[in-house]
């Protein structure tokens, strides 16, 4: 950023459940700090000036499903120098994904609403296949430590980077009482950390909310799934389908 | 006369407004949502019972807590599984740390500078710089509440089928107690700020709906309340329908006579104000508020109110807890995984319902009523008869504008909990 003027920012939500708005919000006291290092462009939840026609740093959060928000997202690209993803919805397509991953879209949409005529429902795309983004703070919701060092790191000029390893490498489970061999389906080793592994801290199985990380043997996960939690084909598939993260799974996969 | 307002900023999720102003006439008042829609009900069905709750609380960032618990107690019904002690002390705390959070944010983030005409929240903050410091470290409480037992503040990880799958450190339960303790006085301060606004003079008369125990202040469980009628959750399900206006994304959901009701902080004051807590009560005297208040913009002050309500409560469920010399839980069993199942919880906007029917462990069909819902059609018959709001004809175009932001956002309403 240019250091002698406050960078413009915005955080703008898409189709979600702006839980990742929240956590940036949860920062408190910290967050407030950082609103005065910045000039607002957009922050919806806070104002309602009129918008701008710069940012320097979009951040957002969701999925562009109706044709108003594909519309917006490409608006936000244009006048934005950097745009930073945030949340499995943004990044991965979200659990809406889900949707399109059960056969016939209409059968589905008609079980919901008697009128489904002039309801936008395309195949959801994440943020990342829609437009260009600088930067990516992944999981559902983002752990706000993890956003509030990689907002900074921005702000300084630095390029934030993410460590390439799997939340097992964070787990306090690991080498001990792993979940996945006490036969839970855990996503842990092809999962992304960064997050602090709270999971598996919690009694609760990794379920991949961060996405994969770079070159995981899928067949491995699933074979593990197959023998040490002994899920079916379609059991399998259905808790990788979860953040709607299959196309990534497939980009991810190198054995 | 044509007035539309394209987007309404601080609420949670995205809408606008439209409406004819026929001689001095509110007509055709319209929220139109503008979120897509994700289909989750369909999203559920097929999928484990344990992914109602999972998968539920994506629907909302900011009442996850709310969706979770639905979605655990309609599963925990349709078992015949109760929750015994302490898991289900555990769990109302969480529900009270939700509410502290969620009230905490609307009320000062959202509402507030609506009372003083500012645009911005960095107005508020710069003129009130210490009430700003006192909401953030009370919505840090709330947020304290959730993370220690929930494990998590988005999207909490603990809750399970019959209760919470571990138990927080003794330690960390006195700490929270403490901070509640501490932090009372604050919540009544920021009360106070809330009781001494000057709210406009409205008036239309609906029907109030919320929870009703008659050993507490209802927010976890319990029956329906209607005006002064008591019945079974079942049994409301029978009175209400969803309709579909158009092609709209979220559903109104009204009495099978089409009349609207309204649920949230000031359907349970008008419903159950005598079991607040006595320094949340001492404060609804204060306020001077004649009941039953039809005055929806009195919403805002209820929350406030509950704010209070909700930090005595903790210190109430916290220091029993901390008698015992360790919290333990245990893991139920399971047995039959088939039934059907209504929860319901008072989620920090209102009545929220989670209808479903289980077999052998997987979902058939789910069936999601939100409090946003709910309120949207009596929300828009308020707006419908606004020219009613003090002072109408001498107010400019600008200033109708802001007034009817003013009445929403006075609702909470929660878009994305509306579209689900």
């Amino acid at each position: 950023m240019e250091t002698n003027q406050k960078p413009v920012i915005a955080i703008l939500s898409l189709t979600c459940c702006e839980g990742c708005q929240v956590a940036i919000f949860d920062l408190g006291e910290r967050f407030l700090e950082f609103l005065t290092k910045v000039n607002i462009g957009d922050i919806g939840l806070i104002e309602e000036m009129p918008d701008v026609d710069k940012y320097d740093i979009a951040i957002v959060e969701g999925t562009a499903i109706t044709k108003e928000q594909i519309r917006k997202l490409k608006s936000i690209r244009k006048k934005s120098k950097i745009v930073i993803a945030i949340g499995a919805c943004a990044l991965l397509g979200g659990p809406q994904e889900m949707k399109d991953y059960r056969g016939d879209k209409k059968t589905l949409i008609r079980q919901i609403y008697p009128n489904v005529r002039g309801i936008d429902n395309p195949n959801v795309k994440s943020v990342k296949e829609m437009i260009n983004v600088d930067y990516e703070i992944p999981g559902c919701p983002i752990n706000k430590e993890e956003f509030f060092r990689i907002i900074n790191e921005i702000l300084e000029n630095k390029i934030p980077k993410i460590e390439q390893k799997s939340v097992c490498e964070e787990c306090i489970r690991k080498n001990k009482m792993c979940l996945l061999l006490l036969g839970k389906p855990c996503l842990g080793a092809i999962t992304l950390a960064g997050c602090g592994a709270p999971c598996p801290k919690n009694n609760f199985l990794c379920d991949g909310c961060r996405g994969p990380r770079q070159k995981i043997n899928l067949n491995a996960m699933k074979k593990a799934l197959k023998i040490k939690v002994r899920l079916n084909d379609e059991e399998i598939e259905m808790i990788l389908q979860r953040f709607g993260k299959c196309n990534e799974l497939k980009k991810a996969n190198k054995p | 006369m044509k007035l539309r307002i394209d987007h309404i900023a601080k609420i949670e999720g995205h809408a606008s407004f439209t409406a004819d102003i026929v001689n001095g006439d509110v007509r055709a008042a319209k929220i139109k949502i503008e979120e897509g829609a994700r289909l989750f009900e369909g999203i559920i069905q097929d999928r484990k019972d344990v992914e109602i709750p999972e998968i539920g609380s994506r629907i909302c960032g900011v009442c996850p807590v709310a969706h979770s618990f639905a979605g655990f107690k309609a599963i925990e019904k349709a078992y015949s599984i109760e929750v015994k002690e302490p898991a289900l002390s555990l769990r109302k705390l969480m529900a009270l740390g939700q509410l502290i959070n969620s009230h905490a944010l609307h009320l000062f983030f959202f509402s507030l500078s609506d009372f003083f005409g500012f645009k911005s929240d960095l107005e508020l903050v710069n003129a009130y710089p210490e009430k700003t410091h006192d909401a953030v470290k009370i919505r840090d409480i709330g947020n304290k509440l959730v993370e220690t037992i929930g494990g998590r503040s988005v999207h909490p990880l603990t809750p399970c089928i019959g209760g919470i799958s571990k138990a927080p450190d003794m330690n960390e339960l006195k700490q929270l107690l403490n901070d509640c303790q501490n932090n009372l006085e604050l919540a009544v301060k920021l009360g106070e700020l809330f009781v001494n606004l000057k709210y406009p003079d409205f008036y239309r008369q609906t029907t109030f709906v919320s929870l009703y125990n008659s050993d507490e202040y209802a927010i976890y469980d319990g029956q329906i309340k209607i005006g002064e009628k008591i019945i079974k959750p079942e049994e409301f399900m029978v009175l209400i329908k969803e309709i579909q206006k158009g092609n709209d994304v979220a559903k109104r959901t009204l009495f099978s006579d089409d009349k609207s009701y309204m649920v949230g902080a000031l359907a349970r004051l008008n419903n159950h104000r005598e079991q607040l807590n006595p320094q949340a009560k001492e404060l609804l005297e204060e306020s001077k508020i004649k009941f039953p208040c039809h005055n929806p913009f009195y919403n805002i002050l209820g929350q406030a109110i509950e704010l209070v309500h909700c930090f005595e409560e903790a210190i109430k469920i916290l220091s029993e807890l901390v008698k015992k010399e360790k919290i333990e839980v245990s893991e139920t069993v399971v047995q039959n995984r088939t039934g059907n199942g209504l929860g319901v919880f008072e989620a920090p906007r209102g009545l929220l319902f989670y209808d479903v029917k289980i077999k052998d462990g997987t979902v058939q069909k789910v069936n999601i009523i939100s409090p946003t819902c709910q309120n949207l059609a009596n929300l828009e018959a308020d707006l419908e008869e606004f020219e009613k709001i003090g002072e109408f004809e001498n107010l400019n175009t600008e200033e109708r504008k802001n007034k009817i932001k003013m009445l929403i956002r006075a609702y909470d309403p929660c878009v994305t909990c509306a579209v689900h």
